[in-house]
């Protein structure tokens, strides 16, 4: 493999321009986000290299810069260089590097451009590193010096500016409710079936991602019938509906803490009992873990995944569902930020199995399935588009191998990079969210 | 960053096959991103019904319009559009209609 140069994609030129002041504010920040959690896990990576296979960017081009402890070490040389005895004094001998416009550019090129932020090597770590903490670590760095990619950093912008990360006013928003509870109530069985805006005291605040609204409106449609029938108290608020975080990705707490506030504060306004997060991976690490410790708080409400409500209802005999409704073999995709780092693993198999007459997994699955390769912001970062879709060439044939029709995916990034793949590797599948599947096998009475 | 050709003539497209620079849009442009990057083989009146919704409601507003305007406008169902632009409103119509790529999981 011969090297290629390393730059910073679109950010080249506003790297080359960073003056001294710049980097002793990075150093600054640098040193400010590295916790005691962080420095022992960059003083930690023996280099065993089991972290290699677990990556789907190595597996997928068998670059050595894409290996995790590579994009671990790179944080780690500028840590020896600035926190350490012998990295002060010799560089040279431990392989320290000075935090300068050369390292910002090769933390640019593969912290946002090959990473994830899937955590499947950290899972494999014979170290128990937490590689992908540290590497979000280091682009909230980033983010302080406004180097972060520009398809992820105008998202952010966006949401930071505009509520939430597609820019939808309020008014688009409760219009676009409208009109499918108009669409909705045409479906037989589902006459009486609402969209709840504003409501206040319900036991649900339901949560969407903007592209939901936006462009691919059929799975609020699907939530919203599932709640009719199993006779739920749900309302959305007007403003705090935006499931989604791309401050988890950008890497600055400050935006993360920014996004998910808003809603705590849809909670507190309309007094609803559980937050209830969309089929949404990112979103649901995001507000469901990473949140109150972002905010400082501790939430005075639950907060579960959509699919644990709904398996719920299952269990309980809220709902009905008829399996022969979806005879196509089905799969299911396991995001990241749903399963691996979010907890939820059981709940959607135990819905697809009830609702899917040939529902086959995965190799691997769960926890040790491979990402999509949309996650991390990958597929806001435009620049970066080629070298996802060749990572996700792994995804591609896990979902070959299943000889499924319908893979369901209960995430809406991954779907979109899903689109992708089926489109570029030829796959000829359907994508749906777990509760469209869910949705299409609901019995109601008549 | 790639190019297509129109008519002799190369445009610019970015890695995700939306145009670079979405001045450069005309009906022989659209035909082009249509059949390189979405693999349509035709452009039918419907298909024109949501390019035209599309780059009207972009050149008032700087912003792709909903779902919702793009079938009260072109009386189309939501099921026609994605069976339209199998890619979507975003990574399909839009495309073609020449904006740049939407902010968010597009």
């Amino acid at each position: 493999m011969k090297p290629e140069p390393i730059n910073a994609g679109p950010l080249e030129d506003r790297v080359e321009a960073l003056k001294p002041d710049d980097l002793t504010r990075a150093l600054e920040e640098f040193r400010a986000v590295m916790t005691r959690d962080h420095a022992a896990a960059l003083a930690s990576c023996v280099h065993c290299g089991l972290c290699s296979e677990t990556c789907h960017y190595y597996l997928a081009t068998r670059r050595l810069d894409a290996i995790p402890a590579y994009k671990l070490g790179l944080v780690a040389s500028v840590f020896r260089r600035h926190e350490g005895l012998l990295g002060k004094v010799a560089p040279g001998w431990v392989g320290a590097r000075t935090l300068n416009h050369e390292t910002i550019k090769a933390w640019i090129d593969a912290l946002f451009g090959r990473c994830s932020l899937c955590g499947r090597c950290a899972l494999n770590c014979t170290m128990g590193i937490n590689i992908t903490a540290a590497i979000r670590a280091a682009r909230g760095v980033l983010a302080a010096l406004d180097l972060v990619p520009p398809g992820l950093k105008s998202t952010v912008d966006t949401a930071l500016i505009k509520g939430n990360n597609m820019g939808i006013s309020e008014n688009d928003f409760v219009e676009t409710l409208a009109w499918l509870e108009g669409e909705m109530q045409s479906d037989a069985g589902f006459e009486t079936a609402r969209m709840y805006v504003e409501e206040t005291g319900c036991r649900m605040l339901y949560t969407l991602n903007p592209r939901e609204v936006m462009f691919f409106p059929l799975s609020i449609v699907a939530v919203a019938k599932i709640f009719h029938a199993a006779g739920e108290s749900w309302t959305f608020s007007k403003d705090g509906f935006d499931v989604t975080n791309y401050g988890l990705y950008d890497g600055s707490d400050a935006h993360a803490g920014t996004m998910s506030g808003r809603l705590v504060t849809s909670m507190e306004r309309l007094g609803a009992g559980t937050l209830v997060l969309a089929e949404c991976g990112h979103g649901f690490n995001s507000n469901r873990w990473e949140a109150p410790q972002w905010l400082n708080r501790r939430y005075p409400f639950e907060v579960k995944s959509i699919l644990q409500v709904v398996a719920g209802y299952l269990r309980d005999g809220r709902i009905k569902v008829d399996a022969a409704q979806n005879t196509q073999p089905v799969t299911l995709h396991d995001p990241c930020n749903l399963v691996r780092l979010g907890g939820i693993v059981e709940e959607q198999r135990y819905l697809l199995r009830h609702t899917a007459r040939d529902f086959r997994e995965m190799t691997p699955n769960r926890e040790h399935n491979y990402c999509c390769g949309g996650g991390g912001g990958q597929l806001a970062m435009t620049n970066y588009a080629d070298r996802r879709l060749e990572a996700g060439r792994i995804k591609a044939d896990q979902i070959r191998r299943t000889g499924a029709k319908i893979v369901a995916v209960p995430c809406h990034n991954c779907i979109d990079q899903l689109m992708e793949l089926n489109k570029h590797y030829g796959l000829g599948v359907e994508l749906k969210t777990v509760c469209e599947l869910v949705a299409n096998a609901l019995v109601v009475e008549p | 960053m790639g190019c297509i050709n129109v008519s002799g003539r190369g445009v610019q497209i970015n890695e995700e096959g939306f145009l670079q620079n979405p001045g450069e849009w005309n009906r022989e442009v659209a035909r082009e991103l249509a059949c390189t990057q979405e693999g349509l083989t035709d452009l039918t009146d419907e298909h024109w019904s949501v390019v035209n919704c599309i780059r009207e409601h972009y050149l008032e507003h700087d912003l792709a319009p909903m779902v919702r305007k793009i079938c009260v406008t072109t009386g189309l169902k939501l099921t026609r559009i994605f069976e339209l632009f199998p890619s979507g409103p975003a990574k399909g119509a839009c495309k073609v209609a020449g904006l740049p790529k939407p902010d968010g999981c597009v």
